[in-house]
């Protein structure tokens, strides 16, 4: 196995019973970056996560993880990795503190004020004394982060990390692992089907669908794998529509949205033609503009729009 | 060492804030409470029939009111309470980790998986330990209070000593319900495996097949004591060993490589 990679895979497959639920996942994570893992409800991402995990065995393939080679029960980077799988849990009849407690110990963290440092990181200062039990589902959500920031370790490995976060938090969030990756070097996987999240915090983004890896890039060049379409808005959508379906453009318009959008390469290439169709058929534009389509645009349009 | 110390300091604090302790602690006492009360009614029926403690109708057990009777029907009691009430601890201490979505925090961790199994089966048997040794004190308490013939330090050392054997036995049986926890993922399957062995072992005495079912030898080792009872055949001990390691070595194994999915 590669110690090149902060994560490695290799042909991960997982199948629960005839179900694939995992389908021959090869990625690398490089240390440092942030990989978005990108995917619909039940397109594979938390099976992955728990095979990177160590918590459940592949069918097929292998998974690398900081030198190591990870066997589900073997001892594995452990140490070196924090983790947030699926929805956050804590003993509900232990405080926020015993539940980090708890943590520390498990993690052999010798100094005895990590607890405390974390709790005011995650801003869980007034709920530490609280039982997790009757905490909010977002402050649950912080508890889980601060478990897995706990050891401050080099590998972060998160399901879903703004689940259950109000807007603030989701922004404080983000600009927490933008600082532990800039100025720590903490790598950090993190899979999420909250698309615009992924596209403003990722250095790279995969995406899942159907347990396939379909696609990854780097977030750099998110501009370059998004399409570009051509929306026209004017008084009077229907006859504009009419004019540009008549001179053999493809025309995509709903009436509740107001636009009408035109992705052919001959009508984003030469907007120019259509403005002066239009004009000439008397349903001049009040608004031309070329658009790259957001990353969940370039999502549906990867996966055919279906859930 | 440390992972361990960890580990187990762990499942002691969970212990600790639970109110399952104290819930186990009241339900096994009242096999003390009830057999003072058994010999109560039997120092004098008539008393206790005046007191409403008894109807006219009660069928009063055979047996006289003395130290020795009451230990045996204490030990009884504990052969048959502590399969319950142990079980219901092995079932709280590993279903928890499933009922509250835990499990998933102790399984990537420097301590190993089956470090934390073996702190988990480590406070199981002190909490059994305790629970034990506090009944005992509480047995000594009510034994006094009825005032009951026949007292011997001798009869109260032996007595302690074949409730710790019977503890040991019904201790022994308690991995399979870990097991069942584990694998069941939660609180019922172990109940109703705990359940179903009862069941069962009441039928197995019944039909007198009991000393090759496991689930009730620590009975029989707590009637050894009754009149015209039989040694307990070896075969009885090996069954509840085997029950022991096969319970022990399949819980540790399932936390070890099955996929964990919760």
């Amino acid at each position: 196995m590669s110690g090149t990679y902060a994560i490695e895979t290799t042909g991960l497959s997982k199948a629960y019973g005839r179900v694939l639920a995992v389908d021959s996942v090869s990625l690398q994570v490089v240390p440092g970056e942030i990989y978005g893992f990108v995917g619909l409800n039940g397109a594979g991402k938390t099976t992955t996560i728990r095979a990177l995990l160590g918590m459940i065995r592949p069918t097929a393939g292998s998974v690398g993880m900081l030198g190591h080679t990870v066997t589900p029960g073997a001892r594995g980077p452990w140490h070196r990795v924090g983790h947030l799988v699926e929805k956050p849990a804590a003993y509900p009849e232990l405080t926020v503190r015993e539940n980090l407690e708890i943590a520390r110990r498990l993690h052999a963290v010798s100094s005895a004020h990590a607890v405390s440092r974390v709790v005011e990181r995650m801003g869980l200062t007034s709920e530490a004394d609280r039982r997790a039990g009757v905490l909010s589902t977002g402050n649950l959500q912080r508890l889980a982060l601060a478990r897995a920031l706990l050891h401050e370790p080099e590998l972060l490995i998160l399901d879903e990390p703004a689940n259950g976060l109000d807007p603030a938090g989701v922004v404080e969030i983000r600009q927490l692992l933008v600082a532990l990756a800039r100025d720590q070097g903490v790598t950090v996987f993190m899979s999420s089907h909250i698309l615009p999240e992924v596209g403003r915090l990722a250095t790279r983004v995969g995406i899942i669908h159907k347990g396939r890896l379909l696609e990854e890039f780097d977030a750099r060049r998110l501009e370059e794998v998004q399409a570009l379409r051509l929306e026209v808005e004017t008084r009077d959508l229907r006859a504009a529509a009419a004019v540009l379906t008549d001179a053999g453009y493809a025309v995509s318009w709903q009436s509740g949205e107001g636009k009408i959008v035109l992705r052919e390469p001959r009508a984003v290439n030469a907007p120019d033609e259509v403005a002066t169709l239009l004009v000439n058929k008397g349903t001049a534009p009040m608004r031309l503009a070329i658009v790259h389509e957001d990353l969940e645009g370039h999502f549906l349009r990867l996966t055919g729009g279906s859930q | 060492m440390n992972a361990f110390l960890a580990a187990f300091w762990a499942e002691l604090l969970k212990a600790r804030r639970s109110r399952v302790f104290l819930l186990t602690l009241v339900a096994l006492s009242i096999v003390p409470v009830v057999s003072g009360l058994f010999m109560f009614i039997l120092q004098d029926p008539d008393r206790a029939l005046a007191m409403g403690l008894i109807t006219a109708k009660a069928q009063i057990i055979a047996g006289t009111a003395d130290w020795p009777t009451f230990f045996q029907v204490i030990l009884l009691g504990i052969a048959i309470g502590g399969a319950i009430v142990f079980a219901f601890i092995a079932t709280w201490v590993f279903g928890r980790e499933f009922a509250d979505r835990t499990a998933k925090e102790l399984l990537a961790l420097p301590v190993q998986r089956h470090t934390i199994v073996a702190a988990k089966f480590a406070l199981i048997s002190i909490w059994i330990l305790t629970l034990i040794l506090v009944v005992f004190v509480i047995g000594l308490a009510v034994g006094r209070g009825v005032d009951l013939p026949g007292w011997s330090a001798m009869l109260a050392w032996s007595s302690l000593g074949s409730l710790m054997f019977i503890a040991v036995l019904t201790y022994m049986l308690i991995p399979a319900v870990a097991l069942v926890a584990s694998a069941g993922r939660g609180y019922l399957p172990p109940l109703a495996w705990a359940v179903l062995t009862i069941v069962l072992a009441q039928i197995a005495g019944i039909t007198g097949w009991g000393d090759w079912f496991p689930w009730y030898v620590p009975a029989l080792v707590a009637s050894l004591g009754e009149p015209h009872a039989q040694a307990v055949p070896l075969h009885s001990y090996v069954l509840v060993l085997a029950a022991f390691v096969a319970g022990a070595a399949g819980t540790f194994a399932w936390w070890q490589s099955a996929d964990q999915t919760r």
